[in-house]
């Protein structure tokens, strides 16, 4: 079997063809491996900037940022405890979700607590006291959230959240007054690093709220969520 | 202009609770007046809050006493939105109807 005889030239071809190869592999890992980079970097563009840091104060007067939500998923409400209906309608909805989804998760899953959060858009007559005797109508782990005319407007503003409440010094808004804050009323779903994930509003139910957020949690534990950021980008 | 400021805090509702909003048990209570004087003026086929004359004035006495000046203003003027609205969905779709029609 002449076919089988190992020359010089066989030689120096297999050597040539195994370095071409070596060489042509490790290029496009690092191709691959770039342009996963890239699409990561663009994907964070491509996430709604809702978010980010805010220093207000909890319903048992203590100091409250973004930091205390880390960890677990929050869904976050902005609103007032003179809200005639559609804020404890939304709360009552966001509590009930809360509840369902601990209920459908096993008790070893680190994500089943979700925070459920209030925050006032009416600092002028919500007062640490106001905010903690109206938390208690609602879910038992729900964070009530105010703080001065600033830091609400800040928080807001980094929500993007309109509200109307004047300013203190305008002389309108001070305790005792009757009066109604108009504001957005969508309720926010964060993951445990403080990014927005999606919003929520008068028209989805408990029940849709409760699947949409198992659904990213589900996510979340498989660890899809850089490959979601990823395909997320690469549709659009 | 003193005396109007005056006499139109002292007729709100909610400065006698010393600025505290109303708990869960309260909003019920408001929310049940309000929803017994709006099914007032339905019967009487009223639409617009004020124009009933006096025949639902106990109603209306039990939903002043239970709910805030803001919120009777807001809950009336949603009121009489809503049906606006209902209106012009109904306008739309009869519209849409006769277009249909001719076609």
């Amino acid at each position: 079997m002449p076919g089988l005889v190992f020359t010089p030239k066989a030689g120096i071809l297999l050597l040539l063809t195994g370095a071409g190869l070596l060489f042509y592999f490790d290029w496009e890992k690092k191709r691959i491996k770039e342009e996963k980079e890239k699409a990561k970097a663009n994907a964070t563009y491509g996430r709604p900037d809702v978010g980010g840091p805010f220093q207000m104060i909890d319903h048992d007067g203590k100091p409250f940022t973004e930091k205390n939500l880390l960890g677990s998923y929050s869904l976050v409400y902005f609103g007032f405890t003179n809200c005639p209906d559609i804020c404890p309608d939304e709360l009552d909805k966001m509590g009930e979700a809360v509840s369902a989804i601990e209920k459908a998760l096993p008790e070893s899953s680190p994500l089943r607590h979700v925070n459920p959060v209030f925050v006032s858009v009416d600092p002028a007559r919500d007062s640490v006291e106001q905010v903690h005797r109206y938390v208690q109508d609602f879910h038992p782990r729900l964070i009530g959230l105010t703080g001065s005319y600033d830091t609400v407007k800040a928080m807001c503003r980094a929500y993007r959240v309109y509200f109307s409440s004047p300013p203190p010094q305008e002389g309108e808004a001070s305790p005792g007054q009757d009066y109604l804050v108009d504001h957005s009323i969508y309720f926010y779903l964060m993951d445990p690093e403080g990014l927005f994930v999606q919003a929520y509003g008068k028209n989805n139910t408990a029940q849709e709220v409760t699947e949409r957020v198992l659904q990213e949690i589900t996510k979340w534990e498989k660890g899809e969520r850089a490959e979601q950021r990823y395909t997320f980008r690469t549709q659009t | 202009m003193n005396w109007i400021t005056s006499w139109f805090s002292s007729s709100k509702p909610s400065d006698s609770s010393g600025g505290i909003a109303p708990d869960r048990a309260k909003r019920k209570v408001c929310w049940d007046a309000r929803d017994t004087y709006f099914a007032c003026l339905d019967k009487n086929s009223v639409l617009k809050p004020g124009e009933e004359q006096n025949l639902c004035s106990k109603e209306e006495k039990r939903y002043e006493e239970n709910c805030a000046k803001s919120w009777i203003e807001y809950f009336n003027k949603r009121r009489v939105l809503q049906e606006e609205q209902k209106d012009q969905l109904k306008m739309m779709e009869n519209q849409a109807n006769d277009a249909r029609k001719r076609n």
